[in-house]
């Protein structure tokens, strides 16, 4: 090896390290203060770089989006927002958390359920309210996860929706129920199952392996099992793909998508396909009408975006950040920002709500589980339109 | 490593010594102090990548003896550190076992499990071992997540505090003392390990098996002992990461994290006990580092849209500049550092 390259080695070496020593210098410790003029700083773990990007980024964007126009607009404590990219790795957010701990925030917003799953020790722990898209309904009850708040229609009640439908549409029904084989997928199939039984409809699990690139084998089976319906809990990308499968062997089953597979994407993927595909849809597309839907709307044209590009996801992240900001301005009101002091805003709040975009959201001391009913949509000349009005689950 | 110029050994024990010169151990102490003061230095945040760091080591030390120093390449390293995390994690949680007897266990049946999965290295080398040890990692998280029984299955399994007579270890500071101590002990007993008679029978086995055979080295029991000794390492550091974080989640163990293991000990330093260290600490750190420093260039507005991409762009880059220009690692690349130091300013 040449002096040079020792020389350069040790130069990077030198380099790394005053970085981290700068790094480590710059972390700042202090917490939310009180009154309305105090700045309240929040994290945010995102996914914009992994598996789970291409519908991770418009959240986060959502959310982004919604505390820049929150701050512009000065009606309450202002808002900082520190947010990291965890490229969907477990490993990394539990890393990113403690530094948004270490930065003193006192409210988190999430994304998936690994990291909702790794960190909701932690947040209890520490006593920081936590928001993410996972809406498993093992995270809804306060005596076990106190700070978690699913803010949409748990999976569980998705399941339910779709299934008191397709009762209505077809008593006594075959249904395939089509997933992801990971917790999220998994989450709502113990209640599908049950559901299903008390409604006399036939119900079968099937597991979408992450690798295939067809769903056909599957899709024998649940032809052998008479399936007339198939629900979906899965992401776009996958579930456009057994859309398009059923379309090509021409099987004769309505496809129902729960929450991550109705989305823009899935229509764009689907093509064709999509056509009559029904969505238990817990935020409502950007193609529907909605007052709720103007203000961000409104923010994106102005900075020179648009929400039909964005879609769905950006209308969920922005709709997750105005409920946590109006339990940060509520506990604001009440004198210092805390962790507990936003939970308990939460708890005590009246239903929140987002302007028909979904149903009212709302928290009690018993119930993390914020909205309890969801509206369908269905495809209709290449997008989601308004199918049915509220459902509830119960 | 090279030996110092006129270093004599008079008696056995100066010959199997670690440390041979005053240099040396200077230098040990150096790391010893540091070791000491570290915690207090760095910010909470970096303690808490420290800790992921320290436990890394453990992990990678495991790979490190059986695909450096034994030549059996594994992808199962994901799977392994789930027997370990689950193992130690639902004797804590179910059964109530006390610290440190969960993590007893859980290196125990680690190594009794990697040693069943390496039954294949018998008959199987390279790829193809590499493919059946890719299906141990399959099965094995298909077991954690559908043995609802006995996992709880998809759902995460939170773990009760671990207490050490009576003292509560919580949060990153408590932490650190023990991942640091399990971390040099494991160091220790790796780079002993490897002057034992054992460890030169690994390291015959992966210069050239049939060669090692015919001078009296049984192939079955050594190959077998390698993977029992790796997958007793590797269920160390699944142990230490369900007991640190309080919760085990499958995601923690998937495809990626045997990829990384992988990543860190061949930029590290294949066969090196401190190449494992240098690339679990490089893994690690330097994505992190990539973050602070992008987090500090918020002036460049225009970039941050992109800087997620840019970091992974910067990371992967690095990683192919250090291969192509010191293919043998980081361990290589420090040792050439202190053969250059030995002879300055005289060179």
């Amino acid at each position: 090896m040449s002096s040079k390259w020792i020389r350069t080695t040790a130069a990077a070496a030198a380099i790394v390290l005053a970085g981290s020593i700068t790094a480590c210098g710059s972390d700042d410790t202090s917490s939310g203060g009180s009154g309305s003029d105090q700045t309240v700083k929040v994290g945010g773990i995102f996914d914009l770089s992994g598996a789970t990007a291409d519908v991770g980024t418009p959240y986060a964007d959502g959310i982004k989006g919604f505390v820049k126009d929150y701050d512009r607009q000065g009606d309450g404590p202002k808002i900082e927002l520190t947010s990291e990219d965890y490229k969907y790795d477990v490993a990394v957010a539990e890393r990113l958390y403690s530094r948004l701990k270490s930065d003193g925030v006192v409210a988190i917003q999430g994304w998936g359920t690994g990291d909702t799953e790794a960190l909701r020790v932690k947040i209890t722990a520490d006593r920081l309210p936590f928001m993410s898209a996972s809406y498993a309904e093992t995270l809804t009850k306060p005596s076990d996860t106190p700070f978690n708040f699913v803010v949409a229609t748990s999976y569980s009640d998705q399941m339910r929706i779709a299934l008191k439908w397709i009762d209505e549409q077809s008593s006594g029904a075959q249904v395939a129920s089509f997933h992801h084989d990971s917790p999220f997928g998994e989450s709502p199939q113990k209640a599908g199952a049950q559901t299903a039984k008390q409604l006399h409809l036939g119900f079968q699990s099937y597991a979408m392996p992450a690798e295939a690139t067809d769903y056909v084998p599957q899709l024998r089976r649940a032809q052998s099992q008479g399936a007339k319906f198939v629900v979906i809990q899965n992401v776009a990308t996958p579930a456009a793909q057994l859309a398009k499968n059923i379309a090509e062997q021409k099987l004769d089953m309505k496809v129902v998508c729960l929450n991550w597979c109705g989305d823009e994407l899935f229509v764009d993927l689907a093509g064709k396909a999509a056509a009559g595909t029904v969505g238990v849809m817990p935020w409502a597309p950007a193609s529907v009408k909605a007052d709720g839907l103007a203000q961000p709307r409104t923010y994106l044209s102005k900075s020179g975006g648009s929400l039909d590009k964005q879609g769905l996801h950006y209308v969920q992240g922005w709709y997750t950040m105005a409920l946590m900001a109006e339990g940060i301005k509520r506990a604001a009101g009440k004198g210092k920002v805390t962790g507990e002091s936003i939970k308990q805003a939460l708890e005590q709040m009246d239903a929140f709500d987002t302007g028909g975009v979904s149903a009212p959201v709302d928290f009690t001391a018993t119930s993390h589980a914020g909205m309890k009913g969801s509206k369908l949509y269905v495809v209709k000349d290449g997008k989601w339109s308004a199918l049915t009005k509220l459902e509830n689950a119960s | 490593m090279a030996a110092a110029t006129g270093i004599h050994h008079t008696t056995y024990g100066a010959d199997l010594a670690l440390r041979h010169t005053r240099a040396e151990h200077a230098r040990l102490a150096l790391m010893l102090v540091a070791l000491v003061a570290l915690p207090f230095l760095v910010s909470p945040y970096w303690l808490t990548i420290v800790n992921q760091i320290g436990i890394a080591v453990i992990g990678a030390i495991g790979l490190n003896i059986l695909v450096g120093f034994t030549g059996q390449i594994s992808l199962g390293q994901g799977g392994f550190l789930a027997v370990g995390a689950y193992t130690s994690g639902l004797l804590a949680a179910r059964s109530g076992f006390p610290f440190p007897l969960d993590m007893a266990a859980a290196v125990l049946v680690t190594a009794v499990i990697g040693t069943l999965f390496g039954l294949p290295a018998l008959r199987l080398k390279g790829l193809y071992l590499a493919i059946a040890t890719l299906a141990s990692q399959q099965i094995i998280l298909w077991v954690v997540t559908h043995w609802d029984a006995v996992t709880g299955g998809t759902s995460a399994l939170v773990v009760p505090p671990a207490v050490l007579l009576g003292w509560q270890i919580n949060g990153d500071m408590s932490w650190y003392w023990v991942i640091a101590a399990l971390a040099t002990l494991a160091t220790l007993a790796a780079t002993n390990l490897m002057r034992t008679g054992m460890g030169r029978a690994f390291v015959a086995i992966r210069d050239h098996d049939v060669a090692a055979e015919v001078i009296g080295v049984d192939p079955f029991r050594y190959k077998m002992l390698a993977f029992f000794v790796a997958s007793a390492f590797v269920g160390l550091a699944g142990a230490l990461t369900a007991r640190y974080n309080l919760i085990v989640t499958w995601e923690r163990f998937t495809f990626d994290v045997s990829i990384l293991y992988l990543a860190m000990i061949i930029v590290g330093g294949l066969g090196s006990i401190s190449g494992a260290i240098y690339g679990a600490a490089f893994m690690i750190a330097v994505p992190a580092w990539i973050e602070d420093l992008s987090r500090n260039l918020s002036g460049l507005a225009f970039l941050q849209p992109d800087m997620p991409a840019i970091q992974q762009l910067i990371f992967g880059a690095t990683i192919v500049l250090f291969l192509v220009f010191e293919p043998r690692g980081l361990a290589r690349v420090w040792q050439r550092v202190q053969e250059y130091f030995r002879l300055w300013p005289f060179r």
